[in-house]
């Protein structure tokens, strides 16, 4: 390569690289302002130029917010829905998805169309009877209501991720394990959990992401404000007082920051979920 | 083992969506027990001015958004595309604001497209540019919120990666020997091999626009300014649950959904076909 070549490329590469910073100097814009805007100190009249970093910071809003609205509550009833909504899915999803493996290819091809079409079906039409059904049930203003997707694994995307995790173990695996006389429980318990082991920790962090972000059931189905989740919580916070925005997006930093650590914890699960309903071959 | 899935799936899906169709012809205020209406509960919602502007509300958003967000997706899936040294963190850079919580999104883009306070208007005046009034003007109130769509777009973003991995090289060794260009080679290689995830995303993304407008209408909006906002989701939410009209709050759900399905249709016949077989 001669020197001239050499230094194409190099410029090159910089102009890519210039390119490429600002594209996602783009996309990360929007949190650095949300942080940005927590930190500023309430009351202070319009910034006059573009502000970075808010002279003074005023660290004190993520105090304040806590005193103003039961935030501590809020956030203990999200942790809650969320465990136990982790809790229900892990068993549920990895249920499904071992079973799935498990079945003659005809039976297999069916349920996995099923849960692909589950994963297209608009959550919006199941608004109005999931609310008359839960009714029915005694269930509203239960966290019940929050945590009953979980029973068919909250998405059917985290049945599919079992699914596939389960359909690289070879067969005969499990064979053996029947032959042996275990039951089909046992064989979960003993063989299939430990296998699936990265599975169970991308999809419990993805299934607390969930709940942890899910704003519309709990506005749809709690009633008492003493079992309102963090994001109906927020929602208190904006009605208190709508021009405080400093305040208002130091909670919004409470809400966002657990979400984007639980995304960076499982980045490549989190975008083989994304994709999942890719399903093309 | 299969049965929380299955009991779930038929309680929670299957039960909900029969329910909704069979609710649409009555009127029910979820105390008394529901009436029986017919058709007339339809009759009802198709005169109310309001069904029709947030019905072209939904649809303007969808024309709008969908192919914003694809081309968006495209774009930087092409970029990106290409091992380089960094491209780890600039795809994750690409994905972050898929993964903020609805909630917070929505506050995050109130305050940023705030007239006064609002970064965004200081970044245009520092740079010279106009200030528009954002949320606040009628105009420009549903182009904000397509606009702030446009940046949760990860999702398509990393299966348009996934389908450009699959492209086998050779294709595109044989096309350099036979000394296409790019653009050849992007017409004739890349795109049709493109084209089924790019029917897959657009379909999701129509069938997603169907409540992906709920959060920041009723966040952000209410509606507002005079009814430039209002999408069918907030619609059916204010009929059901402030106003307790659930029948027609069910109507309009079946309207909506159908709308999609035509839309779907419509872009079935478009391609003549889904564009990619159905084996899995």
């Amino acid at each position: 390569m001669t020197s001239s070549q050499r230094w194409l490329t190099w410029l090159g590469n910089i102009l890519y690289h210039g390119v490429a910073l600002a594209i996602a100097a783009l996309f990360v814009i929007p949190l650095l302002w949300l942080v940005a805007g927590s930190l500023r100190m309430p009351g202070l009249p319009p910034p006059v130029t573009v502000e970075w970093l808010p002279q003074p910071i005023a660290w004190s809003n993520y105090s304040t917010i806590f005193q103003i609205v039961p935030l501590a509550g809020y956030i203990r009833s999200s942790l809650w829905v969320g465990c136990l909504g982790v809790t229900i899915t892990l068993v549920s999803a990895s249920w499904a998805g071992f079973a799935i493996a498990q079945l003659p290819a005809g039976a297999r091809q069916r349920l996995v169309l099923l849960a692909v079409s589950l994963m297209m079906a608009p959550s919006t039409a199941m608004w109005l009877t999931r609310f008359v059904i839960f009714k029915e049930l005694g269930l509203i203003d239960t966290y019940a209501a929050l945590v009953a997707p979980a029973v068919m694994g909250t998405s059917a995307s985290f049945v599919l991720l079992f699914y596939w995790t389960y359909r690289r173990v070879p067969i005969e695996l499990f064979e053996s394990a029947r032959l042996d006389g275990a039951g089909a429980l046992l064989i979960w318990w003993r063989l299939g959990l430990p296998l699936a082991q990265a599975t169970v920790v991308a999809v419990g962090i993805l299934t607390f992401i969930h709940y942890w972000s899910d704003f519309i059931d709990p506005l749809l189905y709690l009633k008492s404000e003493k079992r309102y989740t963090l994001a109906i919580g927020l929602r208190m916070l904006q009605q208190l007082d709508l021009t405080n925005w400093s305040l208002l997006m130091a909670g919004a930093t409470v809400m966002t920051v657990p979400a984007v650590i639980g995304y960076f914890a499982v980045q490549r699960f989190a975008w083989m979920e994304g994709r999942l309903a890719g399903l093309v071959r | 083992m299969l049965t929380p899935f299955l009991l779930g799936t038929v309680v929670l899906v299957i039960l909900p969506m029969v329910l909704n169709l069979v609710l649409a012809f009555t009127e029910y205020d979820a105390l008394a027990a529901p009436v029986w209406r017919g058709f007339e509960t339809f009759g009802v919602v198709l005169r109310r001015d309001l069904f029709w502007i947030a019905l072209r509300n939904s649809l303007l958003y969808v024309v709008l958004a969908v192919p914003m967000r694809l081309l968006g997706a495209l774009v930087l899936a092409l970029f990106f595309n290409r091992p380089r040294r960094g491209n780890r963190w600039y795809r994750t850079a690409i994905y972050l604001p898929t993964v903020i919580p609805a909630i917070a999104y929505a506050f995050i883009w109130l305050w940023i497209y705030n007239p006064l306070y609002g970064p965004l208007n200081q970044l245009l005046g520092w740079l010279g540019l106009p200030q528009p009034l954002w949320l606040v003007d009628a105009r420009l109130a549903l182009l904000s919120i397509v606009l702030m769509s446009c940046f949760q777009i990860g999702e398509g973003f990393i299966m348009l990666l996934a389908g450009l991995q699959d492209v086998p090289h050779e294709q595109y060794d044989a096309a350099a020997v036979d000394g296409a260009s790019r653009r050849q080679m992007f017409g004739q290689i890349t795109l049709p091999l493109l084209m089924p995830w790019l029917m897959l995303l657009t379909i999701r993304d129509i069938i997603a626009s169907a409540q992906s407008t709920f959060a920041p209408a009723y966040l952000m909006t209410g509606g507002r300014p005079y009814y430039a906002t209002l999408f069918m989701p907030l619609l059916i939410f204010e009929e059901a649950f402030d106003r307790f009209r659930f029948g027609h709050a069910a109507a309009m759900m079946v309207i909506m959904l159908s709308v999609v399905g035509v839309l779907l249709y419509l872009l079935y016949r478009l391609r003549g076909g889904w564009g990619y077989s159905d084996d899995i």
